[in-house]
């Protein structure tokens, strides 16, 4: 097997695809659709990542820095893959600028989609503007603006943050959980916290989600030193009574019914399989899941194999996922793609021949 | 006509009109029957502080509402009504207004401690309790219980002498409650002291009734003593809202 791996898409899975390719002396080509790579964390604007507290700007556009300045890495911005045919070990791939790019294997990082509140009326996205995403909020934290009502631009003394925006929810044909909602609320949470002592925040959900080691990290932490509230209650609708917003529901451990004022409500948005999935499934001869994300083969053995030898898949591609794991299944998926096509040799291999 | 979810409508929210006359229109007899909604409007975002400051409640933030306290409680077992893992769910979210609907019922807490061992979380809701019983009577949502007048008396009294004088608490603490002295059980006990006591334990019991001596050198542990208490007092009154002032 000769010839550079092709890895498409450069958010924080391909360029950790493409850093472990350069890492072992394989060549490798990015091709990235957006002019710049970082992939959401960039592109949408993140503040402190989740676990470590970096900004984003730092961690994943570090990492974006050293894969543009890697010898070993054709990185290829405003760029998609048209066309891709071709066998393991050679595989021909035509791009939207016209080129070509002989391979003999593919990762697949192509990542989520943000879920669009809009399709949710009852919360009040779109109707109000005091209504806003866990993205639009740190968005607010990374440009260094601060959290503001976008109405009058006031500091709020309340927020709201309605958890399973997107997630978990037949009604809109959205079953899966998100994963990483619960903990990115928390922190999110703390942020507010940190910035504005005299707001207070509110989290309103079904399950609380932070999973692993994130219990005491995010849970316990948000609400021990941080003093956010959590309240189970899954909100029927948020409307407004000319100057607040009202969040309505039923707080389900006490059996009373709830009609809140806050500032601000935060949609603690989901992720959807990236919208170009069905485009990617037919370019590339990949099969999907059942809730639209690119599937894989295997849970144990060949991890990131797709239905297709040779093309393999890493990151939220393959369903929510969270930033660390998709680096750790890059990684995966890139020692896949140095083995595929390749006859096996050493002792075993002699044996068996023999 | 029926009402569903009659379980949900508190008798004390049902407002009856024997004549009413709304917009013109005679609503008066069956049609006067209202229900008050039972909405929670708002939070009371200090509530949780408040209970947190006083002794007991420090660690109520901790809770996560599994409710072992409530299924091992004691005094549960016979009210149903007696709820912690319910109060301390309305304290850390500020629902003040629930909680006050359960003022005469929270002090009945036994302190058997079955909860303490059995939280996963040691948020310890015996103290929980206790500590809501005292910000229900600071506050002046229920008035001081006998066992809370007790213990003043019983501490006063260490406090100003360094030891008890029983016969004196315990005729303080009638008065107070407003009960009579002569009560059948008091009287049976002073008749078999006087019966069976040796003659000099009589005697000193009967000189410290006169005399009320204090524990040699006391005067510099009360006064520690002292500024401790009123601090104590003067911390949990300004964590209440209560001013600076000295307690009544």
């Amino acid at each position: 097997m000769t010839g550079p791996v092709l890895v498409v898409g450069g958010g924080p899975a391909g360029l950790a695809a493409a850093e472990a390719l350069s890492g072992v002396g394989r060549n490798a080509v990015l091709v990235e659709k957006e002019d710049r790579l970082g992939g959401a964390p960039i592109l949408s604007g993140y503040a402190k990542l989740v676990p470590t507290g970096e900004w984003a700007k730092d961690a994943i556009g570090g990492m974006a820095a050293r894969v543009e300045a890697d010898a070993a890495v054709d990185v290829r911005t405003g760029c998609t893959v048209k066309e891709f045919g071709g066998e393991p070990g050679a595989f021909t791939a035509t791009l939207s600028d016209g080129s070509t790019v002989e391979a003999p294997a593919a990762i697949l990082c192509t990542g989520f989609t943000h879920f669009d509140s809009v399709n949710k009326p009852e919360w009040g996205f779109g109707s109000f503007p005091d209504v806003v995403t866990t993205t639009q909020v740190e968005q607010m934290i990374s440009s260094g603006q601060g959290v503001r009502c976008p109405s009058d631009g006031r500091t709020p003394k309340r927020v709201a943050i309605l958890l399973c925006v997107g997630s978990r929810d037949r009604q809109i044909g959205r079953e899966w959980c998100s994963k990483i909602c619960c903990t990115v609320s928390a922190n999110i949470a703390m942020e507010i916290r940190e910035e504005l002592p005299d707001c207070h925040v509110y989290i309103y959900y079904m399950d609380i989600r932070t999973f692993g080691l994130y219990e005491t990290s995010y849970y316990w932490r948000s609400q021990e030193e941080f003093k956010v509230k959590y309240i189970k209650a899954r909100i029927a609708e948020v409307t407004s009574d000319g100057e607040r917003l009202i969040v309505k529901g039923e707080d389900t451990l006490v059996k009373r019914p709830i009609t809140i004022p806050f500032d601000m409500v935060v949609h603690a948005i989901g992720m959807d399989p990236n919208v170009d999935n069905l485009l990617l499934s037919s370019i590339f001869g990949v099969e999907l899941e059942p809730h639209g994300n690119i599937a894989r083969q295997s849970a144990y053995g060949g991890m990131g194999r797709t239905s297709r030898p040779g093309v393999f898949v890493a990151g939220a591609a393959t369903g929510p996922e969270t930033i660390d794991d998709s680096i750790a299944q890059a990684n995966a998926a890139a020692i896949a793609a140095l083995g595929a096509g390749r006859a096996a040799t050493g002792p075993k291999a002699a044996r068996k021949a023999a | 006509m029926p009402i569903h979810e009659q379980s949900l409508i508190r008798p004390e929210n049902i407002r009856t009109h024997d004549e009413l006359v709304l917009d013109g229109i005679d609503v008066s007899g069956h049609w006067s029957t209202f229900i008050e909604p039972r909405v929670v409007t708002d939070y009371n975002e200090a509530l949780e502080d408040e209970i947190a400051a006083l002794p007991g409640g420090e660690n109520i933030h901790r809770c996560w509402q599994c409710g072992s306290c409530t299924n091992s409680c004691t005094v549960n077992a016979v009210n149903p009504d007696f709820n912690p893992r319910y109060w301390i769910y309305l304290i850390r979210m500020g629902m003040e207004s629930e909680l006050l609907r359960d003022r005469d019922i929270i002090w009945q807490c036994v302190s058997c401690n079955k909860c303490t061992y059995a939280c996963p979380r040691d948020v310890e809701p015996e103290g929980v309790m206790k500590a809501t019983a005292h910000w229900l009577e600071k506050k002046g949502h229920t008035p001081k219980s006998p066992s809370i007048i007790f213990d003043e008396i019983f501490a006063d009294q260490v406090i100003a002498r360094g030891k008890i004088e029983e016969s004196s608490i315990i005729r303080k603490f009638l008065k107070r409650t407003g009960q009579p002295l002569m009560q059948d059980w008091l009287i049976a006990m002073a008749r078999g002291l006087l019966m069976k006591l040796p003659v000099g334990l009589m005697r000193r019991m009967g000189l410290a009734m006169l005399f009320r001596p204090r524990t040699a050198g006391w005067s510099k542990a009360r006064a520690a003593l002292e500024e401790y208490v009123e601090e104590c007092e003067r911390e949990q009154r300004r964590a209440l809202g209560l001013g600076n002032g000295k307690p009544e």
